[in-house]
C-alpha cells in the first residue's frame, strides 16, 4: 500500500536514467573519479608492495639477534658515518656480553683493511675484509667446508667472492692477500651465505665477501679504559640470543653496555643502539609507510578534483532541470524527495568512479611493481578506503546542488520555459 | 473568523490576499473569498494580471496566501509545512498545464505514474494504474511512447491522465488548450467535461469565452478581486 515515502528501488532508476541521459558528460565527469581514485590506489599499492619487498629481504635472519653499533646521539640526529665506523667495542665488553644469561654468542665485526687478493694466477683488487669470531658461522650459514678458527691462517668466502675467479675458489685451496705490511698465504676453509648478524642477508650475499678471523688479522686496537691494557675494538657486535629469550637478553644487553669500555670510549653525545631485528624491521616499515602516505596524500588532492567535477555537473544539471523539479514538485514530490534523487545521481557518479577506480589504480600499481621490479602486494585497506570516499565525495559534492535543487519554487520552475 | 465557509466546501477561500514584493510591494490577490462545492465545475476569467494564476497557485498548495485561509479537501494548506503541502499535491490534487509540463524522459506510463511514485505506491500497481488512466484518455496503445512521440493533443492527454492518478477530489486546470489547436482543444475540454460528470470538482482558468462556459460558473477576476460570479 502507499505509505507515503518514496522506493528507494525508483529513486536509483530515475538517478540512473538521468545519468546515461547524458553519456558523454556524465563519463567525463566518473573519468575524473576514477582518476582520483586510481591514483590513490597506485600510489598505495606500490608503497605496500616496496615495503613488503624490503621487510622480505629481512626473513632471513633470525629473530634472536641483537644488533649493537654507536647509535643516534641523544638530540635525536641519526648516527653520523665516522660515529657509527667507530671502532668502540672492546675485546672486554665482547666478553662481558657472553656472560649475560641467555647469551648464546657474541659476534663482533671490525674492517681489515687489503689491497688484493691472488687465487691461481688471478689478481682483484679488494680493498677490505671482514673481520669476526668464528662463532660469526652457524651451521646452516655454511654452504660448504667449516669456520675458520681463531688465531689461524684461514679464510672464508661467501659465494659471491668464490665465483669472483676462473675457475672458482674452493674449499682446501690457497689464496694470497695483500696487507698493507705485506702479503700472507691463507687456507680457504669455508664458503659461507653470509654471517649472523646480516640485516639484509640477500642484498649482503650479491656482492663478494672475505670474513678473517679476528685473531690474528684485525689490528685495530684501543686502551680498554676499564683493564687498562690495548685491546683489539669493533665498531659493531651482533648478540645472538637463545630462541624466546630476545626481548630479556636485549634489555640485559643494554644494562650491560651502561658502563661498558664503548660507552666511555664513545663522545658523550652518541648512545649506543641495541636493536632486534623486530625493531630494524619495524623502523624501515615506518619510514616506507611515512613515504607512501605522503605521496597517497597528494593524490587525494587529485580526488579532490574529481569532487569539484561532480558538483559542477550537479548544478549544471540542477539548472537544466528546473522545469523537471518543478513538476515533480506538482504532483507531490517534497523537498526531501528531490533532495534525494539528485544525492543519489551524484553518488552514484561517485561510486562509479570508485568502482572503477580501483582496477585501475591496481592495474597501474602492478605496471610500477613490475618496472620497479619488486614484488607486488595489495593494498587492502587502501582500496576500502578509495571507494568509501568515492561514495563520501558523491554525495559531499552533490550536497549543495541537490540543495539547490530542492529548494526551487515550484511556481518559478513552471513558468520556466 | 465570522466569515466561515460552507463547512463541506471542496475548496474554500476566505479573505485571501497574496503579495509580493517586487520593488515594492504588488497585490496579486486582495482579500478574496470562494468556494467550491465537491463536483462542482468552476471557470476563472480575467484579463492578465487580474490574479488568475496566483488564485490557481494558492488553491493548488504549490503558494501559501500573505493573509486569509485556504482550505482544500478539508486541509488549511495555508497552514501547512512544505512536506504536508506536497502531500496534498500528491494526492488531493490534479494539475493539468497550458504547457503539459511532461518529464522529456519518461514515457507516458512513467509520467502518469510518477505523483504514484512520491506517494509510495509499488511499480507493479502504479503500471497498472498509469495504464488503466491512459485507457481511458484513448492513449492504451501509447504507453511506452516519450513526450517528443506524442502529438500536442497526445501530450496533454498524458498530463490529464497523470492529473488523475492519485484519485485527487480536484482537478486545476491552467488553460488547458492553449497549446493545441482547436479540435484538439475540443477533445480537451470533452475529457475535463467528462471527469467532472464522473465526480471530479473542476476549476479551470482560462481567458477564452467559449472555453469558460464549458463550467457551470464562472468567476471573473479583475485586479485581485472577484469582479462578478456569473452562472454559465
Amino acid at each position: 500500500m502507499a505509505d507515503g515515502s518514496m522506493d528507494l528501488r525508483e529513486v536509483r532508476r530515475l538517478a540512473w536514467r538521468a545519468i546515461t541521459a547524458h553519456r558523454l558528460r556524465s563519463a567525463l565527469t566518473v573519468l575524473g573519479v576514477v582518476v582520483g581514485i586510481g591514483s590513490v590506489i597506485a600510489f598505495a599499492t606500490f608503497g605496500a608492495s616496496v615495503q613488503a619487498e624490503v621487510v622480505s629481504q629481512f626473513q632471513g635472519t633470525s629473530a634472536s639477534e641483537i644488533y649493537v653499533a654507536p647509535g643516534g646521539d641523544s638530540e635525536g640526529g641519526g648516527p653520523d658515518e665516522a660515529d657509527f665506523a667507530r671502532p668502540a667495542f672492546t675485546d672486554h665488553d665482547v666478553a662481558k656480553l657472553l656472560d649475560i644469561a641467555g647469551v648464546r654468542a657474541v659476534v663482533p665485526r671490525g674492517i681489515v683493511p687489503t689491497s688484493s687478493i691472488t687465487h691461481g694466477g688471478q689478481t682483484v683488487a679488494r680493498s677490505r675484509m671482514t673481520a669476526t669470531t668464528p662463532a660469526a658461522f652457524s651451521a646452516d650459514l655454511l654452504v660448504e667446508g667449516r669456520a675458520f678458527r681463531s688465531g689461524a691462517e684461514e679464510v672464508v668466502l661467501n659465494e659471491a667472492a668464490a665465483a669472483g675467479f676462473e675457475p672458482n675458489v674452493t674449499v682446501g685451496s690457497t689464496v694470497t692477500v695483500a696487507f698493507p705490511d705485506g702479503t700472507r698465504n691463507l687456507t680457504v676453509v669455508g664458503i659461507a651465505a653470509g654471517t649472523r648478524g646480516d640485516l639484509t642477508p640477500q642484498f649482503a650475499g650479491a656482492t663478494p665477501r672475505f670474513f678473517l678471523p679476528a685473531d690474528p688479522f684485525y689490528r685495530t686496537v684501543v686502551e680498554s679504559p676499564t683493564v687498562g691494557v690495548d685491546q683489539r675494538a669493533y665498531p659493531q657486535v651482533t648478540v645472538v640470543a637463545d630462541a624466546g629469550r630476545r626481548a630479556e637478553v636485549k634489555a640485559a644487553v643494554a644494562a650491560s653496555l651502561e658502563d661498558s669500555d664503548a660507552a666511555q670510549l664513545l663522545p658523550d653525545d652518541v648512545e649506543i643502539s641495541v636493536q632486534s631485528r623486530t625493531d630494524v624491521v619495524e623502523g624501515v616499515q615506518s619510514v616506507i609507510d611515512r613515504i607512501t602516505r605522503f605521496v597517497t596524500g597528494v593524490a587525494v588532492l587529485s580526488l579532490v578534483v574529481g569532487a569539484f567535477g561532480i558538483a559542477n555537473i550537479m548544478l549544471v544539471s540542477v539548472t537544466e532541470r528546473t522545469r523537471e523539479i518543478g513538476i515533480m514538485k506538482a504532483v507531490g514530490a517534497t523537498n526531501r524527495d528531490v533532495m534525494a534523487l539528485f544525492l543519489a545521481e551524484s553518488a552514484t557518479l561517485g561510486g562509479a568512479g570508485a568502482l572503477a577506480g580501483v582496477p585501475v589504480g591496481v592495474a597501474v600499481g602492478y605496471g610500477a611493481t613490475r618496472y620497479a621490479d619488486v614484488g607486488f602486494a595489495l593494498a587492502v585497506d587502501w582500496i576500502a578506503i578509495a571507494v568509501g570516499i568515492g561514495l563520501a565525495i558523491g554525495v559531499l559534492a552533490g550536497l549543495y546542488p541537490a540543495w539547490r535543487a530542492a529548494s526551487v519554487d515550484p511556481i518559478d520552475a513552471l513558468r520556466y520555459e | 473568523m465570522d466569515a466561515t465557509p460552507i463547512p463541506d466546501a471542496q475548496v474554500a477561500l476566505d479573505g485571501v490576499s497574496k503579495e509580493y514584493e517586487l520593488g515594492g510591494t504588488v497585490t496579486a490577490l486582495d482579500d478574496v473569498d470562494l468556494s467550491l462545492s465537491p463536483e462542482s465545475y468552476t471557470a476563472v476569467m480575467g484579463p492578465s494580471g487580474s490574479g488568475k494564476s496566483t488564485l490557481l497557485n494558492l488553491v493548488g498548495a504549490l503558494d501559501t496566501p500573505t493573509a486569509g485561509r485556504v482550505v482544500v479537501a478539508g486541509d488549511e494548506v495555508s497552514a501547512l509545512s512544505e512536506r504536508e503541502r506536497a502531500r496534498v499535491r500528491g494526492t488531493e490534487i490534479g494539475f493539468v498545464f497550458q504547457t503539459f509540463n511532461l518529464m522529456p524522459r519518461l514515457t507516458a506510463v512513467e509520467n502518469v505514474a510518477l505523483s504514484l511514485v512520491f506517494d509510495g505506491w509499488d511499480r507493479e500497481r502504479r503500471r497498472d494504474r498509469a495504464s488503466d488512466l491512459l485507457a481511458r484518455v484513448g492513449l492504451g496503445d501509447r504507453l511506452d511512447h516519450r513526450p517528443n512521440q506524442l502529438s500536442g493533443g497526445q501530450r496533454q492527454r498524458v498530463a490529464i491522465a497523470r492529473a488523475l492518478a492519485a484519485d485527487p477530489s480536484l482537478v486545476l486546470a491552467d488553460e488547458p488548450t492553449g497549446n493545441v489547436d482547436t479540435d484538439t482543444g475540443a477533445e480537451v475540454m470533452g475529457l475535463l467535461d467528462d471527469l467532472q460528470a464522473d465526480g471530479n470538482t473542476v476549476l479551470l482558468v482560462t481567458h477564452e469565452r467559449r472555453i469558460a462556459s464549458h463550467a457551470d460558473r464562472i468567476v471573473h477576476l479583475r485586479d485581485g478581486r472577484v469582479d462578478r460570479i456569473e452562472a454559465a
